[in-house]
């Protein structure tokens, strides 16, 4: 799952992409709105986190271009904001934006709200992911199968919640790129390739069968039958 | 047109009222008036007609018998005719004015109405203001009158508070997101170092770094805040202040800073110069402004400060050789947050009230602060003040005197009667 979180306030931003990276999410920063909109023109974020007071561009507009470039799956927009007056919570909802969060907030509170974007995606109520005989709780980064518990490291988990948030769905090796790793990454390496085959290999051991198979030329998809 | 606090204490509700009063005093009055006049005509006619009856017949004349005519003299006819006349007189004059009386009441109550039916109106709108819908407004329709000017004035006056209240919504308004970002610093950092086990020395060292820096910012803003509420109050000390030494001494400060951004702080004070007024708000003011010049003029050019008087105002003025305020951003410096690039005033450590105070503080001395400032050329702002004892040494403004590096306290050599090299813009 990808992140954006855009913020003006450095020692904020920093702390917010620190809080949610540990959880699993890819993370990029944006500290205006200028730079906003050109990163999530270029990447398709899963998830923006949004302080409404920017500098250049404000927060509402950055919405805006946000719902304009939306095509397919729609970027869930979590607005920040340090003004609590109604008039401008309800324009940035009605301008685009999926939830908001009054500052200072709860971090464990942030993390439960993006998780509950991410679920809307997914029309699934529940913190807990099921595809066949797999589990996945996010809230408590704990993920079974067959009731064993899977040691997953922080990136595998979060490529399993990618697969697990689509089941039965072909996913290339660009998509899982695109959405589980951040704007770090260097796509010429196999990182995608070792983190699916390690993943492969830990499902394997805790079951009898191996539910993410092999599109040959497409990519990997999760079988929603075991 | 008062009554007796015991008297009106046993008057019924509908008694008390200013209607009824008006229409006793109408009712009365005009009843006393008729009452006079009526009076007055009946003793005029009274004194100047001669008015007995019939005393005394001078026989009788009877042209047939048993049918006799009373002879009198006319004189005596005459005044038997006054006699029944002013009896007449009298009685219709007493039931004219128990007429008049009754209708008096009457009209004097519909009148009393009439004229009070506004105030009625200004009252049941001011009784549905509540503090906080202070947009209704009375609105009396009609002429200019003064009951209108009455209406007007309220509307006046709930225009200013109205203003007033929607200006201090949203200082509370500003002031709680300036305040709310600090905030968020420190529960985010602290909620993420804490949720991790793992966390090293160098981490929380870093964690604790970002809570200090945002720490600091609150301690700032909230001392900005209450410099900014309590000269709200008019509560200023009231001393006589030579405003050479005060603004010496509030520079002496910025030698060390400048000094470490290779800026020149040239001051040009102009000695004798003395305000009323707060001492210190005068020399934060200065502060505020040096404050500013120091962040943010170029490395390696020159701040000039300088004072003295015009008349009976005295000046302080600051000026920078850079970056400049744009046109469109200059009506905005003195208002309470706002900065010109917010990012980077923001991490410079600027509250954005620093222009604010020193708007305050010179319109609570009486006086008021002008900017001229051009993109690439630099800011000058002046402070204008008035002058407390006008004549001592006013007009005297030494020639600027050049303090390069920290050199404090520098003493005015040169007494020529010239200006600084800069002063004050025109007015």
């Amino acid at each position: 799952m990808r992140v954006l979180v855009v913020e003006d306030e450095a020692d904020l931003a920093d702390a917010i992409a620190r809080g949610l990276r540990r959880e699993g999410y890819a993370v990029d920063v944006a500290y205006d709105g200028d730079e906003a909109v050109e990163k999530a023109s270029v990447n398709d974020y899963d998830v923006v986190c949004l302080d409404l007071n920017l500098p250049r561009l404000d927060g509402i507009e950055v919405v805006r271009r946000i719902r304009a470039d939306d095509v397919g799956q729609p970027t869930r927009v979590l607005m920040l904001t340090a003004r609590d007056s109604t008039r401008d919570r309800i324009t940035g909802l009605d301008e685009g934006a999926d939830d908001y969060l009054v500052k200072p907030f709860d971090f464990e509170e942030l993390k439960a709200r993006v998780r509950a974007l991410l679920r809307r995606d997914a029309g699934r109520s529940g913190a807990v992911l099921r595809v066949g005989d797999i589990e996945l709780d996010s809230s408590r980064h704990d993920a079974r199968r067959d009731g064993h518990q899977l040691p997953l490291t922080p990136k595998e988990f979060a490529l399993l919640r990618y697969f697990m948030s689509r089941p039965g769905q072909v996913l290339s090796q660009e998509d899982l790129l695109e959405h589980v790793w951040d704007e770090n990454a260097d796509p010429f390496t196999n990182t995608v390739r070792v983190t699916v085959m390690t993943l492969r290999r830990k499902l394997a051991d805790a079951g009898d069968s191996q539910p993410i198979e092999t599109v040959v030329g497409r990519g990997y998809r999760l079988r929603e039958q075991p | 047109m008062n009554p007796p606090g015991w008297l009106v204490d046993r008057l019924p509700e509908w008694a008390r009222s200013i209607r009824f009063r008006y229409t006793l005093l109408y009712s009365g009055v005009l009843f006393g008036l008729a009452a006079i006049v009526v009076a007055a005509i009946y003793l005029v006619l009274l004194m100047n007609l001669r008015h007995e009856p019939v005393s005394a017949s001078r026989g009788a004349f009877c042209p047939r018998y048993g049918d006799c005519i009373r002879l009198v003299s006319l004189s005596e006819f005459e005044r038997l005719v006054n006699s029944r006349t002013l009896k007449e007189l009298r009685n219709y004059s007493f039931g004219a004015l128990g007429v008049l009386f009754v209708a008096s009441l009457g009209v004097g109550w519909v009148v009393a109405g009439r004229v009070l039916r506004p105030i009625g109106r200004i009252t049941a709108v001011a009784r549905d203001i509540q503090a906080t819908d202070l947009s209704r407004r009375i609105e009396l329709p009609g002429p200019d009158d003064e009951l209108k000017q009455l209406a007007d004035t309220f509307d006046a006056m709930l225009a200013r508070l109205d203003a007033a209240f929607a200006a201090q919504r949203q200082f509370t308004a500003d002031a709680s997101h300036e305040l709310r970002n600090p905030l968020a610093i420190i529960r985010t950092n602290v909620d993420v170092a804490l949720a991790d086990p793992r966390a090293d020395p160098d981490d929380l060292r870093q964690t604790l770094i970002v809570v200090k820096r945002a720490g600091d910012r609150m301690a700032r803003l909230v001392d900005d805040l209450l410099a900014l509420a309590r000269r709200q109050e008019p509560t200023l000390e009231h001393e006589q202040v030579d405003l050479g030494v005060a603004v010496t001494e509030a520079s002496d400060d910025f030698m060390v800073p400048a000094a470490a951004r290779s800026i020149v702080l040239d001051r040009a004070i102009a000695p004798g110069v003395v305000v009323t007024g707060d001492r210190d708000a005068l020399k934060r003011a200065v502060a505020n402004l040096l404050e500013n010049a120091v962040r943010l003029a170029p490395a390696g050019s020159r701040i000039r400060l300088a004072t003295g008087s015009e008349g009976d105002r005295a000046w302080i003025a600051v000026a920078d050789e850079g970056p400049g305020i744009s046109p469109e951003d200059q009506p905005h410096v003195f208002d309470r947050f706002w900065r010109a690039d917010k990012a980077r005033s923001r991490a410079d450590g600027g509250t954005g009230l620093g222009l604010a105070i020193v708007r305050q503080i010179a319109e609570s001395h009486g006086g008021h602060i002008r900017l001229q400032s051009k993109v690439g050329v630099g800011s000058s702002f002046v402070i204008w003040l008035p002058v407390t004892a006008p004549g001592t040494q006013a007009d005297t403004p030494t020639r600027p005197h050049a303090a390069h590096a920290p050199t404090p306290v520098p003493t005015p050599v040169d007494r020529a009667r010239t200006r600084p090299s800069f002063g004050p813009p025109p007015e």
